[in-house]
């Protein structure tokens, strides 16, 4: 069994101009140790189905209107504040996009990580602080021990998002959430907090829930990749056969949109882009949310008409799409 | 030293030696001493404190001592405020005063603050229904006027001393220290490091007690200074009236009172305490914003 799974989850935002379908039956699996990357661009979801599992939407505005979040055979959404509060930072760490605002300023980040530790391990004080050293020294932060009593406004956006990532993982959770951990950090940066991610995952046998809008991100450290669009999965495969056979147009149009260094010709031409905007997701599209910027709309009216289901077209490879890649060739006939 | 070893103490140092231990305090500490204006009102605010406490125990005054002998006389060696209409030695009796006003200025605002501290943090982070609720009570409180509130208060209450002054001085002056603290409350639960403390399980009272009220800290010492003028104009005026301290004690207020009906012969005896009122508001508010411009940097430039 899956340790994390997601079925037909829908989020809604009760706001003064409308009802918003941030997230609109979602669904997605999280193997133990495994990695999911769930890509998409700004505005589609990722994040606060991130927020969703966690818990950690307020509400108002926000509630889970419908759909199960089980992690290791528990319904997240069943439980009460208090028994969300034992599973957060013990069970699900998150680590969250701006390092640089994530962190009290006002706290050491020895005091920030010995408070986790204290709250679900129930150490002493000077074990916690031991422990927190040995943390950020897991982490790669140079001088670990001596560094406890800095504040985070001596680190740099990096270190802060290493500090950040100890936290998140000091008492161990079975599943890591990271939430664009990359997004706010220089490009040198990223590459190094993306293989310490993969580090600690296979040491600690940790499962990874990746959430980024970054192919490359998702392309070098996931091993299943869920790509989604205006609060849906349209495609969910493993990164492999995802990368070399892509069947959801968008899917296709986010591969293309990748500069491609290696051609040529690549410096003359344009960057790839998809036409159009997302749809408004107060009032989405009754049939297939793609369709006013698909390619392929014209090849049935199906688009226009009912929402294509999530299906399996291969083993492992979940399309939401009525004209995937392998099946256009049957609609031109 | 080659490029490599050299290249390696950069990086060392880069990697974060302490050059200078510094947290957020100590940083509008020595923001709030380049503040030349602030620094001087500090310090005369201080030596007006002390002068409170100390001159009435060491002055050879008794200040409640009538000498009808030596009334109204102007300033001089033994008397350096002069004296008034029953021959009391005001430089005793302005410290005594000033300890009953500096006293009642510090208790209701530290009674303000605690009101309002507690609702407001109630109110911002419980929010929803009971924020609205607790808002809309405090709407229809804020019609209440501040000086005939506390007029009223203290006509219910029925004895008038230090506490019950306190009391009435508090009683309807807590709401804009309590929708601050509130929308203070509000922000900082927005802020991703308060997301990051329940994210790692950080129980509610855990995240109100350590991560917001602590954050709040530096507003609430602005509104101690912005609100202690408030609150020692509030007594003197009632004391004035005759509403507040009454003889034998002094405040400022009452002082003023008593040199009220000699203004014209005897002038000192209302300009003493109304300068003493008049010094410790000014350095109040001179403090207060010394403090903002040292807490919140960014807000210097408006």
């Amino acid at each position: 069994m899956a340790l994390l799974e997601v079925s037909d989850l829908r989020t809604h935002f009760f706001t003064r101009e409308g009802v918003v379908h941030a997230v609109d039956g979602v669904s997605l699996t999280v193997e133990a140790g495994g990695t999911l990357g769930l890509v998409g661009e700004s505005g589609c979801g990722k994040s606060v189905t991130a927020l969703s599992i966690m818990r950690l939407l307020p509400t108002p505005p926000a509630e889970i209107v419908s759909g199960s979040i089980r992690f290791d055979g528990r319904d997240l959404t069943q439980l009460s504040e208090r028994e969300l509060e034992d599973v957060r930072g013990r069970e699900i760490g998150m680590v969250f996009q701006d390092p640089m605002t994530a962190l009290n300023p006002t706290l050491t980040i020895g005091t920030q990580i010995v408070e986790v530790l204290q709250r679900h391990l129930g150490l002493d004080r000077r074990a916690a602080r031991r422990r927190a050293g040995e943390l950020l020294d897991e982490v790669g932060i140079p001088r670990a021990h001596e560094r406890l009593d800095d504040y985070p406004h001596r680190f740099s956006g990096g270190m802060r998002q290493r500090v950040g990532i100890a936290m998140a993982i000091a008492c161990g959770p079975r599943l890591l959430i990271a939430d664009e951990p990359t997004t706010a950090l220089d490009v040198t940066v990223q590459a190094q907090v993306l293989d310490l991610l993969d580090d600690l995952r296979q040491e600690r046998q940790m499962a990874l829930l990746l959430i980024t809008h970054n192919m490359g991100v998702v392309a070098e450290s996931a091993h299943d990749v869920a790509v989604m669009y205006a609060g849906q999965i349209v495609e969910q495969a493993p990164a492999q056969e995802l990368f070399s056979r892509p069947e959801h147009p968008y899917t296709e149009a986010l591969l293309a949109a990748l500069p491609d260094l290696d051609d040529p010709h690549a410096r003359e031409s344009r960057l790839a882009a998809i036409p159009g905007r997302p749809p408004d997701l107060i009032d989405p599209p009754a049939a297939c949310r793609f369709a006013a910027r698909c390619p392929y709309a014209e090849l049935g009216d199906c688009c226009a008409l009912e929402p294509p289901p999530l299906r399996e077209l291969r083993p492992g490879h979940w399309v939401r799409s009525a004209h995937p890649a392998s099946e256009r060739h049957l609609a031109r006939l | 030293m080659s490029a490599t070893q050299i290249a390696g103490r950069i990086a060392g140092v880069d990697a974060g030696a302490p050059i200078r231990q510094s947290s957020l305090w100590q940083d509008a500490w020595r923001r709030y001493l380049r503040n030349r204006g602030a620094v001087a009102a500090a310090a005369v605010f201080l030596l007006m404190v002390v002068w409170c406490v100390v001159t009435p125990i060491v002055s050879p005054h008794d200040p409640n001592e009538v000498d009808f002998a030596s009334a109204y006389e102007g300033p001089s060696w033994s008397h350096p405020f002069g004296t008034d209409q029953f021959g009391r030695d005001l430089f005793t009796r302005a410290a005594l005063g000033g300890r009953i006003s500096i006293g009642i200025g510090f208790a209701a605002t530290f009674a303000i603050l605690g009101i309002g501290v507690v609702y407001g943090a109630i109110s911002g982070f419980v929010g929803g229904a009971l924020d609205n609720a607790l808002m809309r009570f405090l709407d229809a409180l804020y019609g209440l006027p501040y000086l005939p509130f506390a007029i009223l208060a203290l006509a219910i209450i029925g004895t008038v001393d230090f506490w019950t002054m306190v009391v009435a001085l508090s009683i309807a002056s807590w709401f804009i220290t309590a929708r601050v603290v509130r929308g203070q409350i509000i922000t900082l639960k927005e802020n991703d490091y308060v997301r990051a403390a329940k994210a790692v399980g950080v129980r509610w009272y855990g995240v109100l007690g350590r991560h917001l009220l602590p954050n709040t800290l530096g507003v609430l010492v602005i509104t101690i200074f912005l609100e202690l003028p408030g609150v020692i104009l509030g007594e003197a005026f009632l004391s004035f009236l005759g509403l507040g301290i009454s003889p034998p004690d002094a405040s400022w207020g009452s002082m003023a009172q008593d040199g009220r009906d000699s203004y014209r012969a005897h002038p000192h005896i209302i300009v003493i305490p109304s300068l003493c009122i008049a010094a410790l508001v000014l350095c109040a508010n001179f403090i207060a914003d010394g403090l903002r411009d040292a807490l919140d940097p960014r807000t210097k430039e408006t």
